[in-house]
């Protein structure tokens, strides 16, 4: 009595374990390296993974993109599991990760906020990168930008608005582009600019004239679909999608050290209360503490900042810059060699 | 009692056991997470109550509610008489049309949000001439919610008229009734715990939409997304509280509703 269903059931466990074996039996021999990575990184990184799987034919390279911000609260708050985490904004790591979840960053490659646009956009023919703000104050116009709160690339488009008023000496830029169609102020404070940023649901945005997304990859499909006309985004990104773009004035476009000091005077305070100060735009990469396969990411950061690395971000658009660190202690032993402490 | 039927009946018994222990392992997959979140939030009972006190955690539930409630009526209107022909009759191509009702169910909803744009963007198909605005706006999340909640409601209405006893209808209509009197006031009555249910699993459905309709509407922000934004910006920690009011808020209207339903029920049967 009840021994055929004993056996079925053995069986049945038999057959588990067995289903189990030949699923893993394929991919048991990679190593899953996991990177995760800003949005506009998505380009370079790919073409790094093949460069990389080439390298270590036993590695499976798996690329995540998502926002900056979102990349690392993956690690430090979902703690998921992640070789190498790579941010469009370098400042994020210290704040966000140090000292649980990382101690260094390094700087590799750097970007710059342009206004991408297609042949079909209005006034295409029109627009350079002296008009640019009188074209988007067009009424039959349609813009994008990222948001502020998501994205890094969505304050550092509010900030080039603001220094463009500063720059064009013209202090309605802002107020026509975006204040009138939002719920988005700067107010002044010493001679510098703060803009506080109400939490998202607040931002109201006049849907007729500005278009805003979680993440600046999210407009690219909005510019294709003619939904828009115009978006802020970062010079690689353009590139990388063949859009065309107005280059804005270097003193505005947050892409040169040489300005550094003109683009402190703006401030985004985001709706979670951290407060980012306008600064050139650098990208910056770290091994997080619970690494799983610490010894390829050491290889995979290296591959970043070597020449070759370097390589694949000058033809796509993100210039790569002389590799710098905060903690010149604590770096894995073959990446001090590339490496300005 | 033979040996022979009390063996049977052990078996039998045996058999139910297995079957128990296997549904009370599915039972607790779908209740752990859920449980184990909102108990997690009663240990932070201040941000609860902060996001209880939030208009736009509300503002965002109610306009989640009210686009799914649109999305189910429009449902309704137009999957109901679908699904009484697909009950009904057989006609060429009938299984090809049954199987294109249940492709929204399986694509990708981020690529059904992608879709929909293509249509309803504002040079997409419809949405180029269409004086209703789609991108960004509460039509936008309605056709994004009616695209991947339909299915649930035309399948379980079509189970419902296919369930009738057609010699009832008959019998009315050898009586003298109409092709449309005894729909309403014969099939109608008879497949409404169906439909109601179905009209119940699409509303639902609607309700938990994110990927779909984040890409047509990002703006004005229904719960999910509002819930998603908050994870990015300020981190668990605050989009946790939004989230176990929007499963408690859900959970509160489908028990509602469904002892309503069962209630109807009863009366029928």
């Amino acid at each position: 009595m009840g021994d055929k269903l004993k056996m079925l059931t053995i069986i049945l466990l038999i057959s588990l374990i067995f289903a189990g074996c030949s699923m893993k039996d394929p991919t048991q021999a990679k190593v899953k390296l996991k990177v995760l990575h800003a949005g506009s990184l998505t380009e370079p990184f790919k073409e790094l993974k093949k460069i990389f799987e080439a390298k270590y034919p036993n590695v499976e390279v798996q690329l995540e993109a998502a926002g900056s911000a979102k990349t690392i609260r993956k690690v430090t708050e979902l703690h998921k599991e992640a070789d190498v985490v790579a941010s469009a904004d370098y400042t994020l790591i210290p704040k966000l990760m140090y000292p649980e979840y990382a101690d260094w960053t390094i700087k590799f490659a750097r970007n710059q906020i342009v206004l991408a646009y297609l042949d079909t956009s209005k006034y295409a023919n029109e627009i350079n990168s002296n008009n640019w703000y009188e074209i988007l104050r067009r009424p039959d116009v349609k813009f994008g930008f990222s948001n502020p709160n998501d994205d890094p690339c969505g304050y550092r488009s509010q900030m080039v608005i603001k220094l463009a008023e500063l720059y064009y000496n013209d202090d309605s830029i802002y107020d026509d582009l975006v204040a009138k169609n939002s719920n988005l102020r700067w107010v002044e404070e010493n001679g510098n600019f703060v803009l506080k940023m109400p939490n998202s649901e607040n931002i109201n945005p006049n849907t007729d004239k500005l278009m805003i997304r979680s993440m600046e990859m999210e407009l690219i499909y909005a510019l294709e679909a003619k939904e828009i006309d115009y978006y802020f985004i970062y010079r690689s990104v353009a590139q990388q999608h063949g859009h065309k773009f107005v280059e804005l004035p270097a003193q505005i476009d947050l892409s040169s050290v040489e300005h550094a000091d003109f683009y402190k005077k703006v401030k985004v305070i985001l709706a979670n209360g951290k407060e980012v100060t306008g600064k050139p735009i650098v990208y910056g990469i770290t091994i997080p503490k619970n690494a799983v396969h610490r010894d390829y990411a050491e290889k995979f950061v290296e591959l970043v900042i070597s020449e070759e690395g370097q390589k694949v971000f000058e033809k796509l658009g993100q210039p790569p810059i002389t590799p710098e660190t905060d903690n010149f202690e604590k770096l894995p032993e073959n990446l001090k060699k590339y490496v300005r402490s | 009692m033979t040996s022979n039927t009390k063996s049977l009946q052990n078996l039998y018994i045996n058999f139910l056991k297995i079957v128990a222990f296997l549904s009370s392992l599915m039972v607790l997959f779908i209740l752990l997470p859920i449980v184990s979140t909102v108990l997690n939030q009663l240990f932070d009972l201040n941000g609860l109550i902060k996001a209880i006190q939030d208009k736009a955690v509300w503002d965002s539930i109610f306009l989640t509610s009210y686009a799914a409630l649109l999305s189910t009526l429009i449902a309704i209107v137009f999957g109901t008489p679908l699904a009484y022909l697909l009950a009904r009759t057989d006609f060429y191509g009938k299984s090809a049309i049954e199987g294109f009702v249940d492709l929204p169910v399986i694509i990708p909803h981020t690529v059904a949000g992608i879709a929909l744009l293509a249509v309803f963007g504002s040079s997409g198909l419809i949405g180029s001439f269409s004086p209703v605005k789609f991108v960004d706006a509460l039509p936008g999340i309605v056709v994004a919610m009616l695209f991947v909640s339909a299915p649930f409601y035309i399948n379980t209405a079509r189970e419902g008229f296919q369930s009738v006893d057609l010699r009832l209808e008959q019998v009315a209509r050898t009586l003298g009734a109409s092709q449309a009197k005894v729909f309403f006031t014969i099939t109608i009555p008879l497949t409404w715990h169906h439909l109601a249910a179905g009209a119940l699993m699409s509303w639902a459905r609607a309700i938990s939409e994110f990927g779909a309709v984040v890409i047509i509407a990002y703006y004005p922000m229904i719960a999910p997304t509002l819930i998603y934004d908050r994870f990015l910006t300020a981190g668990l920690a605050a989009s946790r509280p939004v989230a176990v009011i929007l499963i408690l808020f859900c959970f509160a209207v489908f028990i509602f509703l469904r002892v309503l339903l069962w209630g109807r029920k009863n009366e029928h049967t």
